[in-house]
């Protein structure tokens, strides 16, 4: 997210809009932007709806057995279809900006 | 007066003892055995394992070869075995019983540490057959932005005063609790 945070501009210019979810509340992910200083829009799903309308739930994987989203990308165009999408089998193994960037210059 | 080397050598002592008279003063504590340097090293690896698979957490880019935090603790777990071999089995030669001891406890402490660091930060469930395909569509959702306010996917793809219309939204989910 930081990479995200850091190609802001570019996002921008390519017409696509970043968005975090997680199922920490609004205050939590509030703190998070403030603290990392990410400017870009989060959305709090703490009962996992859209987590689980998305079937990426993990199930127990929070630090005390909570419910939380395994890490997950979705780019979403205009009529809703999912053009894009990437999982990982490694926490710390996110996709970098410029693959996210890839990703979107592909979209017409 | 000028001695040539070769002089020194035949006057005063033999090379071989210049030699070796050197090496013992940099190979040798004061016992007079060798350091034992596997130990070392091989703690050095273990203790470098947990460091490079714990950069990402605290800012680093995401890891490039998500192993590495196990193959280090690994091979450094095989130098202090090499170690500890030389300590006991070649005991005249090398020193390092106790700290060989001592570090392969260590060692292998960090070796389990990383192999459940390893197991956790890959822990993830199978991916669902469920989950929206490229080409699907997916639902309409409202959920609350940081300041609690209801925000949904499709509004995010009105047009505001600064910017043109969207293309796409990048949904990135995450998981919390950070």
């Amino acid at each position: 997210m930081r990479g995200i945070e850091r190609e802001l501009p570019e996002f921008k210019a390519q017409g696509i809009v970043p968005v975090a979810i997680s199922v920490d509340a609004p205050g939590t992910s509030e703190k998070l932007r403030g603290a990392k200083g990410y400017t870009f829009l989060f959305l709090s799903d703490p009962k996992a709806e859209v987590i689980r309308r998305y079937e990426i739930l993990h199930a127990a994987g929070g630090p005390d057995g909570q419910d939380i989203s395994r890490p997950a990308e979705f780019l979403v165009d205009r009529s809703g279809t999912v053009r894009w999408e990437n999982f990982t089998e490694d926490v710390r193994v996110r996709p970098r900006a410029e693959q996210l960037l890839a990703a979107a210059r592909a979209i017409p | 007066m000028l001695l040539w080397p070769s002089q020194i050598s035949v006057t005063t002592f033999h090379p071989k003892s210049l030699r070796a008279g050197v090496l013992n003063s940099v190979r040798m504590g004061e016992t007079g055995k060798r350091r034992n340097f596997a130990i070392w090293l091989g703690l050095l690896l273990t203790l470098l394992g947990p460091l490079s698979s714990g950069l990402v957490f605290i800012g680093f880019p995401a890891e490039p070869i998500p192993w590495i935090g196990l193959a280090l603790p690994t091979i450094g777990v095989v130098f202090v075995l090499i170690g500890l071999w030389r300590a006991f089995a070649r005991s005249e030669i090398y020193r390092g019983k106790i700290a060989g001891s001592i570090v392969a406890v260590l060692s292998l402490l960090l070796l389990a540490a990383s192999v459940a660091f390893f197991r956790a930060v890959r822990h993830i469930p199978p991916q669902s057959a469920g989950t929206p395909k490229v080409g699907q569509q997916v639902a309409d959702f409202t959920l609350p932005d940081s300041n609690g306010h209801p925000v949904s996917l499709m509004q995010l793809f009105s047009a505001s005063a600064s910017n043109p219309t969207p293309k796409a939204v990048l949904l990135v989910f995450y998981r919390g609790y950070w």
